[in-house]
């Protein structure tokens, strides 16, 4: 009798696991595809990813800097990429808590947006900047070069330049995973590696390159960096409980750092 | 401090112009979730300078794609106004599975905590549990 009421127990502990698990709030695969994306609040900012990647310790940001870059492009496809680096570079200056590392990225971003025309209350935010770097207010900066980055979108949205927009995120994207990338294969740890997983992300980016106006998609720089997103997907899609080995930190570097020298360099963007 | 109020300001203005033409509802429904996650920021999470509007309606889930970084700790904050009367907020990841958050519910806002152990895609849910349908503005805060 006590056996047969045990297996009662349990037979009916089951069912009602069983009935919970059914039960457990769940969305189905054509919810979760219909879920709104968009660039305002689906795409991270450089600022988000490397709060992440401080968590296990600080990196050297400074040894993620790179060279003085040309702020005298033609192409406004090539200015909106780099203008979404430059704004990722600042969050690393801001990081490293380098103030004229950020004047200096501050007055570069300015001349990046005036050259696309979206400068009218730039200047200001230019001056911001220098006044809260001078004086250290490090997370003051930190929403103001969000702030600047959303005036130059806006800027561009109503001047008719709304496929510039998702450049500017691109340029963005591309920039941080280059230093997340690079400083992960500097001081390896699992914790770190794994925010470099972003299938979706990169997917959605993607998929907004293919909705701008096909001259700009057939535009040389914006069709290589199209190109290589497919293979960077591939490179970004690992098994989510699984961090990324060192190589494979590596082959991300690679390919972001082979997108992000197209970016900086290209001299046949028309 | 005083400076940080500038910055706000212009945040949710330049949030407004970037999203287009916003009805004088969701700007509403969008102070709503500013004054909520507002209250995160007390406790060092910065506020994602983006945001969505859109609407809920009684028996239809609103879903937002979001990315996640593991080792950052998110607040996804709601907020809506009448008629709607009381929301409810859940996190689900990439498979569809809810994800256990810390919950705060107060009427019409509402917020949900999370910290990833795994970086990707999820999806914000917004559930209209009384009222009637309105409009809605999800604002999210991380550390």
């Amino acid at each position: 009798m006590f056996l047969t009421r045990r297996s009662l127990s349990a037979t009916l502990l089951l069912v009602l696991s069983v009935a919970f698990a059914a039960d457990a709030p769940h969305l189905s695969r054509d919810q979760l595809a219909k879920a709104v994306r968009s660039d305002s609040i689906s795409i991270p900012t450089p600022g988000e990813l490397f709060t992440a990647l401080e968590k296990p310790g600080k990196p050297n940001w400074t040894g993620q800097y790179r060279g003085p870059m040309s702020t005298t492009y033609r192409n406004r496809a090539q200015i909106a990429l780099n203008l979404g680096g430059l704004i990722a570079d600042g969050f690393i200056a801001v990081e490293a808590k380098d103030s004229q590392q950020v004047k200096n990225i501050g007055s570069d971003i300015i001349k990046l947006a005036k050259a696309l025309g979206v400068s009218e209350n730039l200047l200001s935010r230019g001056n911001s900047i220098n006044e809260f770097a001078e004086n250290d207010e490090w997370d003051v900066l930190q929403e103001e070069l969000e702030a600047t980055q959303n005036e130059v979108k806006s800027s561009m949205q109503t001047h008719s330049d709304q496929d510039l927009v998702i450049l500017v995120s691109v340029g963005g994207w591309i920039r941080g995973t280059q230093v997340v990338s690079a400083a992960i294969m500097q001081n390896y740890d699992e914790r770190s590696a794994k925010v470099l997983r972003q299938p979706a992300l990169v997917s959605f980016i993607h998929s907004k390159i293919n909705d701008i106006s096909p001259g700009l998609r057939a535009e040389p720089l914006v069709k290589d960096v199209n190109e290589q997103l497919v293979g960077i997907e591939k490179l970004v899609s690992f098994p989510a409980s699984k961090a990324p080995s060192v190589e494979e930190v590596r082959k991300v570097n690679e390919a972001v750092g082979k997108v992000m020298e197209a970016i900086q360099n290209k001299t046949d963007a028309r | 401090m005083r400076r940080r109020l500038p910055i706000f300001l212009s945040i949710l203005l330049l949030a407004a112009s970037l999203s287009g033409a916003e009805t004088d509802r969701e700007v509403q429904a969008r102070k709503t979730a500013l004054d909520l996650a507002g209250a995160f920021t007390n406790d060092g999470f910065k506020m994602r300078d983006g945001h969505w509007c859109g609407t809920i309606a009684p028996h239809e889930l609103a879903l937002i794609a979001v990315n996640l970084y593991a080792g950052n700790q998110y607040w996804f904050s709601v907020g809506t106004i009448e008629p709607a009367k009381k929301i409810a907020v859940a996190l689900y990841d990439e498979s569809g599975k809810q994800v256990t958050t810390e919950n705060y519910n107060a009427g019409e806002k509402a917020a949900v905590g999370f910290s990833p152990t795994n970086s990707g895609q999820y999806v914000v849910s917004v559930d209209l549990v009384e009222g009637a349908a309105s409009s809605f503005c999800l604002i999210y805060s991380y550390k």
